[in-house]
Order: C-alpha cells, then sequence, then structure tokens
C-alpha cells in the first residue's frame, strides 16, 4: 500500500540530494541571496516545515488536553508527521549556519572556552525552543505508541499533552520573533506571533489532511477546522496589506480562495478534490515564506535557482520517504489491533466526569512534575543573568522569557514520564536507556568543553591583501564581518547572531595592551577564532595599530 | 490611544461578545463570527489610529482577545477553563507583541502583562463562577484595558 510514496520518496531524495551537497559544501552562496535577502531559501524551508510539525501536537496533544474525540490511528499519524517534518525542518538552519561542526555554540550554555550565546537573540530561544519541542514530541509519541497495553503510560498521556499544548504554540510564537524583532520593515509585525501560528496550524492540517488521503480515510472535523482557518488567513493577510501594502495574488488564491470550494456539496464528498485542496492550501503557505523570507522587489522568479529548487524537493524526498518507511515499520502498534478509523478514544469515564474532576487527577500528577520544572528554570534564569560575561550584553525579563516555557516543560516532562517508563521498560531496554543517558552525558560534556578554536587547516592565505593598506585590508577581510568596519559593531549583530563580539574603545585597547592583543589575533580567546596561521606577526600588530585608530576616530 | 479611543475599543469589545457562544452553532458559523470581528477590529484600528504608531499593529488582536474573555463568561460548561484559556490568550498576544516592539525601542506594558497573569493564575483556582463574579471580572478588563 505504502511503496508508491517510498519510491516517490527515495527518487525526490536521490534528485534533491545534489543540491543538498553542494549547499552543505559551498554554504550560503549555493542558494540566492542579495542584500535583502540574508536568509533565502534554507529559512523559508525551515519555516515551512516547522508549522507543518504543528499538525501532530495540535491534533494529537490539543484535541487529547481538551476532550475533543479523536480516534488513536488519526492521532498517531499526526504525531508521526510531526516528528519527521521537525527532522526536515532541523536540517535547514544547521545548513545556514555554513559551520554545522559549531551548531552547538547557539546553546545559550556558558562553556569551558567561556562561550555564552546571545540570549538576546530570538535564534537563540529558537534553537532551544524546537529542541526541547522535538525531545519532548518524541517521548509523547513514544508514550502514546505502548501506552494502548501499558497501564502506567496510559495514565501519562493526558497530563503530558497538557504540557505540550503551550509548548507547540510557544514554538511558532519563537520562529515568529526571529522576524518580528529585526530592522528588516517587511518582518516587523507585532501581529507575527498569532499570524505565525495561525499559518502553522493551517498548513498543518491540510498536511495531516494529505496523509489520511494516503490511509484511504477522511475526519470531516479536520476539514471544518481547515475551511475555518483559511478565513482567518484571510483577515491576517488584509492586515498585512493595511499594515504593510504587500500582497500576493497567488498566496491569497490559493489560501484564501480555493478552499472556499469546500462549500459546494459535490466537491466536499469528493476525496481527491479534498487533497487537491490541501496540497493548494501548502502551496499557498510554503509561498508565503519564501515571499517573507526572500523580500527583494524581484523575488521568487528570478532568485529561485536549481539549488533553491533542489533544496525545496530534498526536503518533500525526506519526509515522504521518511514519514512511509516509519510508517509501514511502525504499522502495528500504530494502528492497535482493533482500532478502526472514525472510532472515539475518548474514555467514557472522561466523558462523564464534569471537567473540575478531570483537571484535578491532571494536575494532581502534575504538580511534582511542574515544581520541579519551575525551580529549575528559576536556577537557571538567575544563573544566566550572573554569569553573562559581556557588560554590554544588557538582558532584561523580556529577553530570557522566551525560554523560560521550553525550559519547564522539558524538566516536567522527564520528571512526570521517568518513573513510569522505568516501570513498563524491560531489563535489557532499561540497559539500553542507562547507555544512551550516558553517550548523551558525553556529548554534553563535549560541548561543555567546546571545539578548537584553530583555523581549519587550508584556509586561505591574505598575503596578496596586504598591499597598500595592508592592516585596512586585512581588517575588512578578516575582522570586520564581525567587528563591524568601523570596530563599532552594530546593533544588528548584537539582535540577530551569536556570540557578541568585543566592541572597541581606546580604554579597552589600553588596558590589554600591544602584546596581549596580538596574542588574541594569532592564538585567539573566547569566542575570537585563532588567526596564526593566517596572519604573521607584524600582520596582528599592523592590525592592533589600525584598531587604535579606528577606536580613536569613533570616540 | 487617548481615554475615549480606548473606551471605544472596550463597547466594541463587549458588543460583540454578546453574540459569541451564545447558542450551539457549528465550528463554521463561530470562526466565521471571530473572523468578522476580527475583520470589524482591524477596519476600526485602522481608521483610528495613526500608522506611524507601532501598537496599532496588535491592537485588533488585543480587542478579539478582550472580546473572547467577556465572551467566555456566557459559556455554561467547562466555563474555568475557558476563562483561564481566554486570558492566557490576551496574556499571551499582550507579552509577544511587546516582545516585537522591545526590539523596535518601546516600552514593555509590564504592569499590564502582570495584571492579566495574576488574573488568569487566580481564575484556575475558581471552581465555582458566579454572575457577581463574572461581573467582577469584566470590570477588572476594562480597568486593565483602561489605565494599564
Amino acid at each position: 500500500m505504502y511503496r508508491i510514496p517510498i519510491y516517490i520518496g527515495v527518487v525526490l531524495l536521490l534528485l534533491g540530494a545534489t543540491a543538498f551537497g553542494v549547499s552543505l559544501w559551498e554554504g550560503p552562496a549555493a542558494w540566492h541571496t542579495d542584500m535583502r535577502t540574508l536568509w533565502g531559501t534554507p529559512i523559508a524551508l525551515f519555516v515551512l516545515w516547522i508549522g507543518l510539525a504543528h499538525a501532530g501536537t495540535l491534533i494529537s496533544a490539543i484535541f487529547l488536553a481538551l476532550g475533543f474525540p479523536l480516534d488513536r490511528r488519526t492521532s498517531m499519524i499526526a504525531e508521526l508527521s510531526t516528528l519527521c517534518s521537525l527532522v526536515v525542518a532541523a536540517m535547514f538552519p544547521l545548513l545556514h549556519l555554513g559551520v554545522i561542526e559549531n551548531f552547538y555554540m547557539v546553546i545559550p550554555f556558558l562553556d569551558a572556552r567561556g562561550n555564552f550565546a546571545n540570549i538576546r537573540s530570538p535564534l537563540v530561544w529558537d534553537f532551544c525552543s524546537i529542541a526541547v519541542y522535538a525531545v519532548v514530541s518524541t517521548i509523547f509519541f513514544v508514550t502514546h505508541l505502548l501506552s494502548e497495553k501499558r497501564e502506567p503510560l496510559k495514565k501519562m498521556v493526558r497530563p503530558m499533552s497538557w504540557l505540550l499544548f503551550p509548548l507547540v504554540l510557544w514554538v511558532h510564537t519563537v520562529v515568529s520573533l526571529d522576524f518580528a524583532v529585526t530592522f528588516v520593515r517587511e518582518w516587523q509585525g507585532a501581529f507575527f506571533p498569532l499570524y505565525f501560528i495561525s499559518g502553522a496550524i493551517y498548513s498543518g492540517l491540510a498536511l495531516v489532511i494529505i496523509l489520511l488521503m494516503a490511509e484511504h480515510c477522511r475526519v470531516r472535523l479536520l476539514e471544518k477546522l481547515m475551511l475555518a482557518l483559511s478565513w482567518v488567513m484571510a483577515a491576517f493577510w488584509l492586515w498585512e496589506f493595511m499594515l504593510k501594502g504587500t500582497f500576493s495574488f497567488e498566496v491569497v488564491f490559493l489560501g484564501a480562495v480555493v478552499p472556499q470550494l469546500l462549500w459546494l456539496r459535490p466537491i466536499r464528498d469528493n476525496s481527491f478534490v479534498i487533497m487537491l485542496v490541501a496540497v493548494s492550501v501548502i502551496l499557498s503557505l510554503g509561498l508565503e515564506r519564501y515571499i517573507l523570507v526572500t523580500p527583494s522587489e524581484y523575488n521568487v522568479g528570478n532568485a529561485f535557482g536549481w539549488v533553491d529548487l533542489g533544496l525545496v524537493v530534498f526536503s518533500l524526498g525526506l519526509f515522504v520517504t521518511l514519514f512511509f518507511v516509519l510508517r509501514v515499520k511502525l504499522r502495528k502498534p500504530l494502528e492497535g489491533d482493533d482500532v478502526v478509523m472514525g472510532e472515539l478514544s475518548v474514555q467514557d469515564e472522561e466523558k462523564a466526569n464534569p471537567v473540575v474532576g478531570e483537571l484535578s487527577n491532571n494536575f494532581h500528577l502534575l504538580r511534582l512534575p511542574l515544581l520541579v520544572g519551575f525551580l529549575v528554570t528559576l536556577l537557571y534564569v538567575l544563573w544566566a543573568v550572573s554569569v553573562v560575561p559581556d557588560p554590554m550584553i544588557s538582558l532584561s525579563v523580556a529577553n530570557i522569557a522566551p525560554l523560560c516555557l521550553p525550559l519547564l516543560v522539558l524538566v516536567a516532562t522527564v520528571t512526570l514520564c521517568a518513573k513510569s517508563f522505568w516501570q513498563v521498560l524491560a531489563p535489557k531496554a532499561k540497559y539500553v536507556l542507562v547507555v544512551l543517558m550516558g553517550v548523551a552525558g558525553m556529548l554534553v560534556g563535549m560541548f561543555w568543553a567546546g571545539g578548537s578554536s584553530a583555523a581549519a587547516p587550508g584556509a586561505v592565505s591574505v598575503q596578496e591583501l596586504a598591499t597598500p593598506k595592508p592592516a585596512e585590508k586585512i581588517w575588512e577581510a578578516r575582522c570586520a564581518s564581525c567587528h563591524g568596519r568601523d570596530g563599532l559593531f552594530n546593533e544588528k549583530f548584537v539582535r540577530e547572531f551569536y556570540p557578541v563580539p568585543q566592541k572597541l574603545s581606546l580604554e579597552r585597547l589600553d588596558s590589554l595592551g600591544m602584546d596581549s592583543l596580538v596574542s588574541v589575533i594569532l592564538n585567539g580567546r573566547i569566542n575570537m577564532n585563532a588567526y596564526g596561521d593566517r596572519l604573521t606577526e607584524e600582520e596582528a600588530r599592523g592590525l592592533v595599530f589600525y584598531m587604535r585608530l579606528l577606536a580613536g576616530e569613533g570616540k | 490611544m487617548d481615554a475615549v479611543l480606548n473606551s471605544l475599543c472596550c463597547l466594541m469589545a463587549l458588543g460583540s461578545s454578546m453574540f459569541l457562544w451564545r447558542t450551539p452553532r457549528s465550528v463554521f458559523k463561530e470562526g466565521g463570527l471571530i473572523t468578522l470581528y476580527l475583520v470589524l477590529f482591524m477596519t476600526f484600528s485602522y481608521l483610528t489610529m495613526e500608522g506611524s504608531d507601532a501598537t496599532l499593529e496588535y491592537l485588533p488582536l488585543r480587542m478579539l482577545a478582550l472580546c473572547i474573555c467577556f465572551s467566555v463568561t456566557s459559556i455554561r460548561s467547562h466555563k474555568t477553563r475557558y476563562l483561564v484559556m481566554a486570558q492566557i490568550l490576551w496574556l499571551w498576544i499582550e507579552f509577544f507583541g511587546g516582545v516585537s516592539l522591545v526590539y523596535r525601542g518601546l516600552d514593555m506594558p509590564w504592569t499590564r502583562v502582570i495584571a492579566i497573569g495574576s488574573c488568569a493564575a487566580g481564575s484556575v483556582f475558581m471552581n465555582h463562577i458566579s454572575r457577581e463574579m463574572e461581573f467582577i471580572l469584566m470590570v477588572y478588563w476594562i480597568a486593565i484595558w483602561m489605565f494599564f
């Protein structure tokens, strides 16, 4: 039954693998970028796939938490689509980093080299929220998968859904802040959090509807919700037009007009047309994210090269392959023994009980994990405020708050599940778990230790640049990207990137002294990479003189 | 925003809330009504506020959140749950809208955020919500809107 989708997925994956490989090799130069398009296709795809990843949690956790009736197979398929979408989404920020091996520097944790990610940057919030979302979604999926025949896990599912409910909304809110807090006019919008959440849920619902079609099933409730969300999205697009004057006919037509076909009964009864409508919704949202990420006037048509197209194909192929392979592998536990589509899984006792009793039961299980999570989060906030190494990074509650809920949910989920999982695991699985935890501990230790700050072998020499005004040329080639051409890093860097470089001032340069600064340039320090194999000592001294010149001008 | 505009916002939210969740309706009708309100609040905000004022960007969403808060007081079953959720929606819009604007140099509306947050947290423990309590809550929300 699933052989054809798997074949299609593999073909798409292989076709797109070339573009992915080129992007991996060449970095951000491989896809389209220009003076206004800094992020390009990978980040557009990341936002799209993160949005699609919302479907699983929406349908399973939120419906479960609120007591909406939904059958087990629909929930499990939705959760599986979340995990697969997250894997696809995670590829693209890593690709965009250019230096994949240094990804751990985004984690807001002080390491042995003194790195401390810039907590003011929403990219750091983004990494943390999505990482926690991936971990908690996986735990939720496994718990839900195993819960049918294991009583200790069964009672964990609903309290966990209450933990996931805010997290899923939090994640996409944080994604929206990646855009909303920047200087790019098209990205600014205090309405972005709710706008992004609506868009994510809308596209996620469309994905789940398509996946259910592959199972030859339909859930009318999801189709109704998709139609209702098409109006909400139309309202947001209207608001964006009123505020900024930006409007895309294709996006509105595919995302707001086409879904209205569901009003017509003959169309509503035709599964194939429903699938086409869902595809139209995903196309609309994909196009919308691409237009958002590439704000240049001449975007889309001109900008889309073969690598950009290849990355789209790669993401599609990876998702289809991953989803259907896992679907086949997990066929039995996913479907259950005698569950058919449309059968409700809401327990009778929950239907009968008033909501007060239901909340009390969930709260009874959740209170200790929540308390532990709250205390750990409080400790983290106190620690983060006390260890920020650079006095120029002024942290406020608004900067740290976006990290708090993911941390709280992670700790609470692990606390909630630890005992139940330990009870149901087979002895062998317990050994495997202990080994995995050890490996995870080692990885944390490695991240804490940090990588070498030495330059990669074969780094390009800058000898040819050391002509008329060598120090200035070297500065602009090597240093300006972080420290700024004038030595005073701009606010944009502090807001959007990490880690934060030093701002040059005459007092600071005087206090460090010539030899110390030359040593920092040649050997590196904290986030500053070593340039010893690319610059001579004379060139480093020339740079220090140039820095003093810049600091004097700045003053 | 001046007091007159604030009062108008509250009145519109209160007036609109009269028609939500009153009778059992389909998801289409409730969704359609909410979208209609959103468009109405957007038009109102666009016409009454200056385009250069960045708080305009999320005013319609704040109005919608206030409207939903008012409307859930008329829900018969699961009132506590939906009351808490409606206030959290409002808190969400205020907080993250505020975070977006902090990065553009505006002040975070901390008093408003704390007032809504504490009311939402307090509502969790309300087992029974009387009509008097509904009225007090509505007055409290209007006070938050007008003064904070």
